[in-house]
């Protein structure tokens, strides 16, 4: 089913917004998307009409929150597939979800963590500082099953990796590499920040043991995000971060620890985030997942084909099936911050510049960043059309 | 080239304004680094050129072309001028400062400066050739006056004053 973008773009208050009498055209979705006014409602009505802390306070305002907090929980992990509702961790996003599982898995000295070769900062930095502790780290090539293999050692406890990369958009076969890991008795961590708005993606299906994405890639709000974890593996995971509503009693030498997820979530957390975040979640599953994957495709091909044409470098997999709503590509002879420079003044098309948080793979080879559009639901052929005529006179321009 | 322009460019506006000031500053940088032979790696020389860039490219495709091509021999052009015309406008305000004209000692050129008013109302040394012997030889541009308290009587002043 083709997705009425029309009518979705008037959810988008952005959009009756000029800028030097020209709409906005954004396209840097990977970074951070747009919000439907409903997720804005959504955070709005908590301020405006339950403002207090859930989990503490036995007064309406608590029970509440304390209600919708639950609810939104609840939202997810059906999102998600998950068996319980303790299994969905509420964190600030992906980075938090990726840290907490590197400090909390008790690697141990000799252990070895495997990371893709496209791994987000986050994703990698978490690790090499584990280093420290003498815990090992190799990288294999995304979408490499056979180098996957070659890397899989006795030593692995842990496979954490991208699922979609945004530098790219290149997705890792992440049902094998799971079936790789586990029958070498390693645990699986997927950072989902770019496939899970993208992709349908069944945890239990799947077979995932630990999943962290957030929600500002997903209509929601900022500073908002999710870890999924098995139950039985979150049990065996030593508290990260420590402190209110994390522990059931404590004494000035010892504590009690509060049961699954809340033992994860210290501390004051941001309602109106999570309450934003189930709604947008709401919001996308009305519309279908597949339909907004099929649909970023569709815009995909579109900008590919007419790339492709103009003799335009693009990074990743040929095919745009293969590269969800990412175009991530270079043009010979001019910087791609000067790309994006000029598509933002000459015709508020707004894409993303430089590194993408993949230092490291743009490192390894010499490369000095790359240009990238990255594409969602709200996104039309019209727009599309408007990029590539901006591209082509920069082209000419050259 | 672009961030030196943009250092005196966006200093002066910054006297003004702080959102020019902040730029001001990163262009310092930008300076300061290229003068120690380093990189500048702010971005901000990319930004400005992509500013430009992005607004020519809209108006005027081929003028773009032509910019976009020959973008640091013009930032170098304007990096002369912009020097020449800052010694060539020090000059002139020595020179209106010592001998009343712009143009320097006992020109008959107009002078820029010509007719401010009272904003650069200075006396003209009394030693000065112009005013040698009490009799003033300014030429018509320059008039002369006697004033009161004045350590020299006769002196020469800007005509209309």
């Amino acid at each position: 089913m083709s997705l009425n973008v029309q009518k979705i773009r008037e959810d988008f208050p952005i959009f009756k917004k000029q800028t030097s009498g020209k709409p906005v055209i954004y396209m840097d979705s990977a970074c951070v998307t747009l919000k439907p006014i409903h997720v804005i409602n959504a955070i709005n009505r908590y301020y405006k009409e339950f403002p207090a802390c859930a989990g503490r306070s036995i007064h309406r305002l608590g029970r509440k929150v304390t209600n919708e907090v639950y609810n939104s929980r609840k939202t997810i992990q059906k999102f998600l597939g998950a068996k319980g509702i303790n299994e969905v961790i509420f964190t600030k996003n992906t980075t938090e979800g990726i840290n907490l599982i590197a400090n909390s898995l008790n690697l141990e000295k000799g252990d070895m963590v495997l990371t893709s070769d496209k791994e987000h900062n986050s994703g990698l930095l978490p690790f090499q500082l584990l280093r420290r502790k003498g815990i090992g780290h190799e990288v294999f090539k995304l979408g490499d099953l056979n180098d996957f293999q070659n890397k899989l050692n006795k030593n692995v406890r842990l496979v954490s990796t991208v699922h979609t990369s945004n530098l790219d958009g290149t997705s890792n076969p992440i049902k094998e590499i799971i079936k790789l890991a586990h029958e070498n008795n390693s645990l699986v961590l997927i950072d989902g920040a770019q496939s899970v708005p993208h992709k349908e993606i069944n945890v239990r299906k799947l077979d995932i043991d630990f999943l962290a994405f957030s929600g500002h890639k997903m209509c929601g709000p900022s500073g908002i995000g999710a870890l999924y974890g098995k139950l039985d593996l979150l049990k065996k995971l030593s508290p990260f971060i420590i402190g209110g509503d994390t522990v059931k009693n404590s004494t000035y030498v010892s504590y009690e620890e509060e049961e699954i997820p809340e033992r994860f979530e210290a501390g004051l957390q941001n309602y109106a985030g999570i309450i934003g975040f189930a709604e947008a979640v709401r919001y996308l599953t009305k519309i279908g997942i597949k339909n907004i994957e099929s649909h970023v495709i569709d815009l995909n091909r579109i900008i590919t084909k007419r790339f492709c044409n103009l003799g335009i470098e693009i990074l990743g997999e040929n095919e745009p099936e293969k590269r969800s709503g990412i175009i991530s590509f270079n043009i010979k002879g001019i910087d791609p911050h000067e790309i994006a420079g000029i598509l933002n003044e000459s015709s508020n098309i707004m894409i993303r510049s430089g590194m993408h948080c993949v230092h490291s793979w743009f490192n390894a080879n010499n490369l000095k960043g790359s240009a990238r559009v990255s594409l969602y639901l709200y996104n039309n052929k019209e727009e599309s059309e408007v990029l590539v005529e901006e591209i082509k006179k920069i082209c000419k321009m050259m | 080239m672009i961030c030196l322009i943009a250092l005196v460019v966006f200093g002066i506006l910054g006297i003004f304004s702080a959102t020019h000031r902040k730029i001001a500053r990163e262009a310092f940088e930008c300076v300061f680094k290229r003068i120690r032979l380093k990189p500048c790696d702010s971005g901000l020389d990319q930004r400005l050129k992509s500013q430009i860039m992005g607004k020519l490219l809209r108006r005027k495709p081929k003028l773009a072309r032509f910019t976009f091509r020959h973008f640091e021999t013009i930032s170098w052009i304007f990096t002369i001028l912009m020097i020449v015309s800052i010694i060539y406008s020090g000059i002139g305000i020595f020179n209106f400062i010592i001998y009343g004209n712009c143009d320097g000692e006992n020109s008959q050129e107009a002078c820029v400066y010509t007719g401010l008013g009272d904003v650069f109302k200075i006396n003209v040394d009394c030693e000065s050739p112009l005013c040698q012997n009490k009799e003033c030889s300014c030429g018509d541009e320059i008039g002369c006056q006697e004033r009161e308290g004045d350590i020299c009587k006769e002196s020469c002043y800007i005509e209309g004053e």
